[in-house]
Formats: C-alpha cells, structure tokens, sequence
C-alpha cells in the first residue's frame, strides 16, 4: 500500500509543477523583448476593448450586434492572423500584431497609439480568455524563404495554380471575390463573410507585403473559409500565386515593411 | 487717474464674470463612439480629456484608418450629431463686490460687501456636428447657443492627409487653437474652475482686442503628425480680430506655432512636452466717418505675443498637465492709448508683460472616476504704467472636484461632478482695490449624448 | 495564490486516485464481452431528398451521370435510418481507451463525403482523402476541438486527429458548399454508425448496464437504457420521425 501512496505523492507534485508552472508561463505575454502583465492587461482591456469583444472576450461587447464582421471570440482561441500552422495557437507576436496592426474593412483600430508595453499587457489579458493557451503551446512558426524575383512567366504560372488550386470558386475567375460558392460562404460562427477582392488594391487583413501574403497562404485565416495551402503548394508556387494576385490590382502596394512587433 | 483706472479694472472684472458664465463646455462627441462601435473610455482619458489615441484619431481628420472612416461605412445608429448640456446646483460668492449703501438708491453712495447667489441652473447647450465628409476631408461646426442668442462657435473644414501624408493637413475656418491642454475640453466646469485664466488674460487697463489664445479663430492651420502622433507641429495664420466673423481682419494677420514632442518613460507611461507662440498685432484706433469707427480697417496696428512652454506626463494612475505662459502687450495696447497719440501715453508709460502658469493633477482610478486638482497663477512682473500698483491684476486660483460616469457606452455618456474653486484677482476690488476673492461650489450631471 | 495552490494539489490528488481506481477496474479478470445490436428506422414516409447542383465544377458535375442527392437524411429500403451514430452515453465504469492504431478514413468521392457521417476515437488518426481530381477543402468547425482547414488536391495526404469528444463536428467543404459531413469523436470505442438498412451493432461490450444515445444530424437524439450480462447479445431498436 505504501507504494500507492508514494506514487500518488510524487505524481501529484510532478502535475502541481506542471499547473504551477504552465499557470504562470500562460499570465503572461512575451514579444521581443516585452513582458506583458495580465493585470495591468485587465485595466486597458476594460478601457479599450470590452464594448465590442465583451466582459468575458466572447465577442459579444455592447456594440456587437452593430458590427460586421463580428468581434473576435477569443474563448475560442481561433484566430485568423497567425504564423503558426492552421488549428494551432497564434504567437503571441502575432496577436500584438493583429492588434497593432488594426484589422482593415472592420471595426477594429490600430492601436498603435498605445504604448508598445500596453499593447503587450493587452495580450497578456486576451490570452486568459480561453484555456487552450493554458494547455497547448503555439505551432512552430512557418518559414517565409527569401521572395524570388517577379516575372511575366512566374504571374503566368500563379494563374494557373490559382485554377487548379479551385482559388476562384470563392475568389472569382477575375479575383474580384465574386466566385460561384462566393455567396454560401460563411465564417465559423455562421455570419455571411465575403471572399477578398483582390482588384481592390485594399490592404490585406493580415499585412500588407508579399511575405504576409505567402505567410497566409500557408496558415489560412482560421474561423473562415480560407484553407491553409500548407501541403498544397510548394514553395515556388505559392510566390507565384502571390506574384498573380498583385498583378490583379493596378495599385502599388509593395510595402516592405517590418513586422510591427519588431518595430 | 485712479479712479479711471478702477473704473476699467471693474469693466475687466464684468467682462471676465460675463464669459465665465458664458465659457462654452468642451467636447466628448459620442457621434464618434457611436460610428465605430468604441467606448468613450477609448479616446478619453475621462471625457472630454482626450488620450493619446483620440487624440491620433482627431489628428488623422477623425479617421481611425480601417477602411470605414468615410461616411458611406456609417452604422445604422451613427447620427452625427453630438448634444453637451451641463445643469447643476452651484452656489457663486465674491468678497467684495460693490452694492449700492441703500438697495434701490443709485445716488446714495456704494460700499463692498460681499454677495453669494446659489440655485439650480443650466449651463449653455453645445450642438456639434464633426466627422468625415468623405475620406480625407473631416469638418467641425459647433453652434453654441446661451440665453436665447446664438452663434457659431467653431466651423472648419479640413483637408487630412494631403499627398498621402500625416505631415500635411490644411484646416480652414474659425477654430480652436492647436492645443493639447485645450479650453474646449477642459474637465472643470464652475464659474471659479470652468477656464484655463491664462488663456484669456489681458491686464488691466489694456485694450487688446484679442481675447486669447483660448478663443477660436478665424485662419488657416497647417499642421501634422507623425505615424505614432508622437511629433506634431501646427502653424497658423490667423485673423487679427479675435475671431469675430462677419467682420474682415483688421488689416494685419496672427501667427499662432505649437510644436511637440511624445516620449515614453518605462514603467511610467508616456510624457510629451511642447513650446507655442501667438504672435500678433491688434489695432489701437480705426478710421471713421462721422465719428463712428469704421469696422475692419483697424490702425495703428501693435505687436503683443504670448508664449510658452506645456507638457502632459503619465505617471501610473496619475496623470498632469502643466503650462507656463509668457505674455506681453504693446505699451500703446496696455495703456489703451491710440498708436497716433502717443502724447495721450501717461509719464512712465511700459509694454506691459506677464508671467503664469498652472498644473493640473488628476488620479484616474479608473476609466469612470477621476479626481482632479489645479491650481493657476498670473503674475504681473511689468505693469503698463507707474499708476497701476505692481501686482494688481495678478491672480491665484486653485480647484478641486471629480467626475464620475455611471453611464459611459457608445451611445451617450453621463457624468456626475462635484466642484469647488477659489480665484483671488489681486487689487482688483472695484471700490478699495484690495483682493477681490470669489469662490464657487458646484454639482450637478455633464451629459453628452 | 494560496488557495489556487491548494485546489491544484486536491484536484491532482483526486485525478491521480480516480485514474488509479479506473485501471484497477481495468485490470480485473477477463469478462466475455457483450454486444448490443438494432435496428434504427425511420417512421412515416421518407423524405425526398434534394438534388444537387453541382454544375459550378464540370470536375466534380461529370463525376454523377444522375445528379447527386443530399444527404441529411438516407432512409433505406425497409425504412432503415442511414447514418444514425450509436454510442454508449453513461455506464462505462473504465475510463482510459487508448485510440487504435488503425487510421479512420474520410474519403471526399465524387464531391461529396465518404462515409456521410464518420465515427472515430480521440486522438485516432484520421486520413483525408480525396479520390476526385478536383481540389477541395477540408474544414470541420467543431466546438470542443481545434478549428482547421486545410487544401487537399487530388492525391496530397492529409492526417490530422481530435484531441476531444465531441458528437457531431460539423465538416464543409467551402470550394463546394453543397458538401457537408460529420464527424463523432468519442473518449471510448463503444460507437457504431448505422448502415444504409439502418443496422448497427455495438461490440465487446463489458456487461453493465448502460445508456445508449442514438444520434441523427437532423432529428436530434433519443437515449434508452439497456442491461447486459456476459456474453449476452442484446437487440436495442430505435425508431425516428421527422
């Protein structure tokens, strides 16, 4: 009998290590080098954010049922802007991005204008919201190899994997986001959603530049219908598919920009 | 001499009590929560101070930059419309104002006593309608209506972001001045705390027709931002008739410069710091026919300047605003003398010239109640002739309160504040020219909708 | 703190105790296993079900010289309820299944998916398949799971598992939103999905008395009790109406 209980002490003080330590670790953010803290998090959450994403980071602030696209739900921990492989957790880098950052033809604003350390304190907060952050680590961030030059051959070879990969089913023959299943699409908590018109030269949800580009055709936008191309596309045909799309906007928008969590 | 010139101390004094209670409240504009779905909390420190990312976002023409700023992407409950309407109790006392011996009887000699009103009341109704015309062109009217009159307080349009640029925005119209510790914000409301003094100040027996730099007006402002609103800069040229519409500028035109800079301090918060300067000429005669003066063709136009120094700094939970101010009149402006009398100049005559400042302390407990205290000061350092004693005119002023928002959402916001103050006008009695000591205790709802 | 510290000992404590319990009654001697079997049918005349256009892709359209049908509810000859998911909901007295190593396939075939409605362990591997030369993709939207979505051209292998149970996680193809499936994630291996007569049977059963669910992705669920003893066959029928 004795043995039982030996083994139930030290497996009991092996899982409270584990908690103690996973609990911390997750009360935290880390971003460069920031350290986010939940509490001070708390306090800006409730100045900034709780009108739209709610008391309880459901989504379902006051100002919700005026908005479209809906608030994130952070309880569900599925996040569309991410370097991480789909079904994963974001890094926290990418949530301070998202964040500052803004989310384009949405309700959500850059918040640049806070403090790099509230932002990061933000994040900290964001992740309490659900216990998955508490009981999985993030993915492994993807590899963004070096861009490969643009080319008429590369544009005409994007078209082609932009038909075979069905792109334009949702996004349209002509990219305008007007495809045939275009109008049945939904995001995963049932709200009408609309394929990106790529014509529009507008600014992507989740970064500007042709590494962000290449970046979500390997994640996919989680909680919508964008797919992650992971193991669908190799390399050169995922900067071809990029090289296309540009080519569909006659704006410039070839920003090179450093991610904003490494400004 | 004495006499005239207490007789115009007494004039000063009306004309100050007359726009105490007649200061246009300031401006949270729920229009704007509503349209994008935001907390008041969002770009107010406590409504209507403003944060860093309001003001980013009135810096950027009211345009937070997601793609829905201009005014097709409004929501079904945006109106842009924003009502400010203050009413309270307060209770108003001043130590030495002059009442006649007998009540009723003009000719029967006055004494100084003091006199203490109190009641319930309701402060002027402020109308706003601001926001995008479309994308890259924001605009500002505010009708300010008090006691049955009515007249426009500030309209301007704005082009924002001219050549894709935050460095270059063009405002035209009548506005308030660029400045970050603003008037038209200012979270005080009673007779004794409702003004920023330093912004209105004119000494005493001066004649400028400039109000100060707490009174919109009629120009031109180019200004911008950098991407983080850390650095900004405004010049404008400006109207030298203290922004009276109707009425062409008096031949000569204003320069009014802020520059600034944000800093973050870790641990701390962020800080920024600023230097302004209004530089100005202002007429001391007109030309006439039959006697009467002719409006807009002001003559014998003389410098006056105010410049100075302000900072904003976060620390923690508090948070303060401090400003310094460097005033000077010409010496014909201060003596109210016209420019082609110089003979009319008493003996010993001087630019008179000024120094003062305030701090302004808040503890932002959290985004529903602040706690706020200021104390301000004027002081006199040259009088515009020897027959005014040397610190009549100087002021001190301190006051106390807080806000409370029980109801702050999207749609409309509502206040309680409780305040007291106190100003002390050095030599300003009207009778005895000792201290002329008003105090003033106020309570009552600020509501925004 | 303290008390978090506390709550996190007595909660491991009592895990750690139950999950001990749970393998002693594990490892108690061999029983001859049990089986429930049945029938589930469907009352009332059957529903016509509707045709799918699916003339967007010519790949998937000349796949069905007849046009396909949906398939929300499949009744069969004799009035069986296809696609029924027949599980043990209460009554296990074991707790810990390891999953088998034997993959669950979910097959996308002539644009649609293959089984309808698919049943499987947590944490089993699931292969996806996709027999049709054209491109699909593969995006379940559970509740209680990890949401992904992932591209799948004709031939690429695809292997992903569900770390939770879950009964049913809805499955989509966005290229072609007439797909739908499901799929039924359970801790146990005590699950069956009717075929198209409606039948199942629900094997190895260690006796007890249990409480099977059945549930069907339009009509909802029904649960019955039933008792077995060793080596007993039980017949355990459940009859659905719209």
């Amino acid at each position: 009998m004795r043995w039982k209980t030996t083994l139930t002490g030290s497996a009991a003080l092996v899982l409270l290590l584990l908690f103690c330590g996973g609990d911390t670790h997750a009360q935290e953010s880390h971003i460069g080098n920031l350290t986010g803290n939940v509490k001070r998090g708390k306090a800006l959450y409730e100045r900034y954010c709780i009108f739209c994403h709610g008391k309880y980071g459901d989504g379902r602030g006051e100002s919700a049922p005026f908005l479209d696209p809906k608030p994130r739900d952070f309880t569900k921990a599925v996040f569309k802007c991410r370097s991480t492989p789909s079904g994963s957790l974001p890094l926290d880098s990418d949530l301070y991005d998202t964040i500052s950052r803004g989310v384009h033809d949405s309700g959500m604003p850059s918040w640049k204008p806070l403090l790099r350390q509230e932002r990061a304190d933000l994040i900290a907060y964001i992740k309490t919201f659900s216990s998955a952050f508490q009981e999985e680590k993030p993915g492994a961030p993807v590899e963004i190899p070096p861009e490969p030059p643009i080319s008429a051959e590369s544009i005409q070879r994007g078209a082609q994997v932009f038909e075979s990969m069905n792109c334009w089913s949702c996004h349209g023959k002509d990219g305008r986001g007007h495809g045939p299943s275009a109008s049945a699409l939904t995001d995963s908590k049932g709200y009408p959603i609309t394929p990106f018109d790529f014509t529009s030269g507008s600014r992507f949800k989740c970064g500007e530049t042709d590494r962000d580009m290449f970046r979500d055709l390997v994640t996919g936008l989680d909680g919508t219908p964008m797919p992650s191309f992971a193991s669908a596309m190799t390399t050169d045909q995922r900067w071809d598919v990029v090289h296309y799309l540009r080519s569909l906007s006659s704006h410039r928008t070839h920003g090179q920009l450093a991610p904003i969590s490494q400004q | 001499m004495e006499v005239l010139t207490l007789r115009r101390i007494g004039m000063q004094l009306l004309a100050l009590g007359f726009l105490l209670t007649s200061v246009q409240p300031a401006h949270g504009i729920p229009a704007f929560a509503r349209k994008y779905g935001l907390p008041c909390s969002a770009c107010h420190e406590a409504w209507p101070m403003l944060n860093n990312f309001g003001q980013t976002f009135k810096d950027n023409g009211y345009q937070v930059g997601n793609g829905r700023d201009a005014p097709i992407y409004q929501e079904p409950t945006y109106w842009p419309i924003t009502f400010r309407i203050n009413t309270s109790w307060h209770r108003e006392s001043n130590n030495r104002t002059a009442v006649d011996v007998i009540p009723g009887n003009a000719g029967g000699g006055q004494v100084e006593r003091t006199v203490t009103t109190s009641g319930f009341d309701v402060n002027s109704l402020d109308i706003v309608t601001a926001g995008t015309l479309s994308s890259n062109i924001s605009f500002f009217v505010q009708p300010f209506i008090n006691s049955g009159s009515s007249s426009l307080a500030q309209a301007w349009a704005r082009l924002d972001n001219l050549g894709g640029s935050r460095w270059l925005n063009l405002k035209m119209g009548k506005f308030e001045m660029d400045e970050l510790i603003s008037q038209e914000r200012i979270l005080t409301l009673s007779g004794t705390g409702g003004s920023y003094f330093n912004y209105f100040f004119t000494p005493l027996g001066d004649n400028n027709v400039f109000e100060g730099i707490g009174v919109p007006q009629l120009g031109v402002e180019l200004s911008g931002h950098s991407d983080n609103d850390y650095r900004r800069y405004s010049v404008s040229v400006l109207n030298s008739n203290s922004g009276q519409s109707g009425v062409p500028s008096n031949n000569t035109y204003d320069v009014y410069t802020n520059l600034n800079q944000a800093f973050e301090v870790p641990k701390l918060g962020m800080q920024r710091v600023g230097v302004y300067g209004y530089f100005g000429q202002s007429p001391t005669y007109f030309q006439t026919s039959g006697g009467i003066p002719i409006s807009g063709t002001g003559m014998g136009n003389r410098s006056f300047s105010r410049v100075g120094a302000y900072g904003q700094w976060y620390v923690g939970k508090f948070d303060f605003q401090t400003f310094y101010m460097h005033g000077q009149d010409n010496v014909f402006l201060g003596n109210s003398v016209p420019a082609n009398q110089p003979a009319s100049l008493p003996p010993g005559a001087k630019a008179p010239t000024w120094n003062g400042g305030f701090v302004e302390a808040h503890y932002d407990y959290n985004p529903r109640l602040i706690l706020i205290g200021k104390y301000e000061l004027i002081r006199m350092s040259q009088e515009a002739n020897p027959g005014i004693r040397s610190n009549a005119g100087n002021l001190d002023a301190w006051t106390v309160g807080y806000r409370w928002y029980p109801i702050m959402n999207p749609r409309a916001g509502l206040a309680w504040v409780q305040e007291y103050g106190r100003v002390l006008n050095t030599g300003a009695a009207p009778l005895s020219g000792k201290d002329d000591i008003s105090n003033s205790f106020l309570m009552g709802f600020d509501f925004d909708f | 703190m303290k008390s978090k510290f506390s709550f996190t000992l007595a909660c491991a404590l009592i895990g750690l105790a139950l999950s001990m319990w749970g393998l002693a009654g594990w490892s108690s001697p061999a029983d001859t296993p049990s089986s429930v079997k049945g029938t589930v049918k469907f009352g009332g005349a059957a529903p016509k079900p509707s045709r799918i256009d699916m003339s967007q892709d010519p790949l998937c359209a000349k796949l069905h010289s007849t046009p396909a049908t949906t398939e929300d509810i499949m009744v069969g000859g004799d009035g069986g309820l296809a696609n029924v998911v027949i599980y043990v909901s209460d009554g296990l007295t074991s707790h810990d299944f390891q999953p088998p190593a034997q993959p669950a396939v979910l097959e996308q075939k002539g644009c649609q998916y293959n089984p309808h409605v698919l049943a499987l362990q947590a944490n089993q591997k699931l292969n996806v398949v996709n027999s049709d030369q054209t491109t699909h993709n593969i995006h379940p939207t559970p509740n209680n799971n990890r949401e992904w979505n992932m591209t799948q051209p004709h031939g690429m292998p695809l292997e992903q598992s569900f770390a939770r149970e879950e009964i049913a996680i809805p499955v989509k193809c966005n290229i072609h939103p007439w797909m739908k499936g499901y799929i039924a994630v359970f801790k146990h291996p005590y699950f069956a999905v009717t075929d198209k007569n409606g039948s199942f049977e629900l094997k190895e059963l260690p006796p007890g008395t249990y409480t099977i669910t059945a549930w069907q992705e339009k009509l909802g669920s029904q649960t019955q009790k039933v008792t077995v003893s060793a080596g007993e066959a039980k017949t355990l029928d459940f009859a659905f109406k719209q």
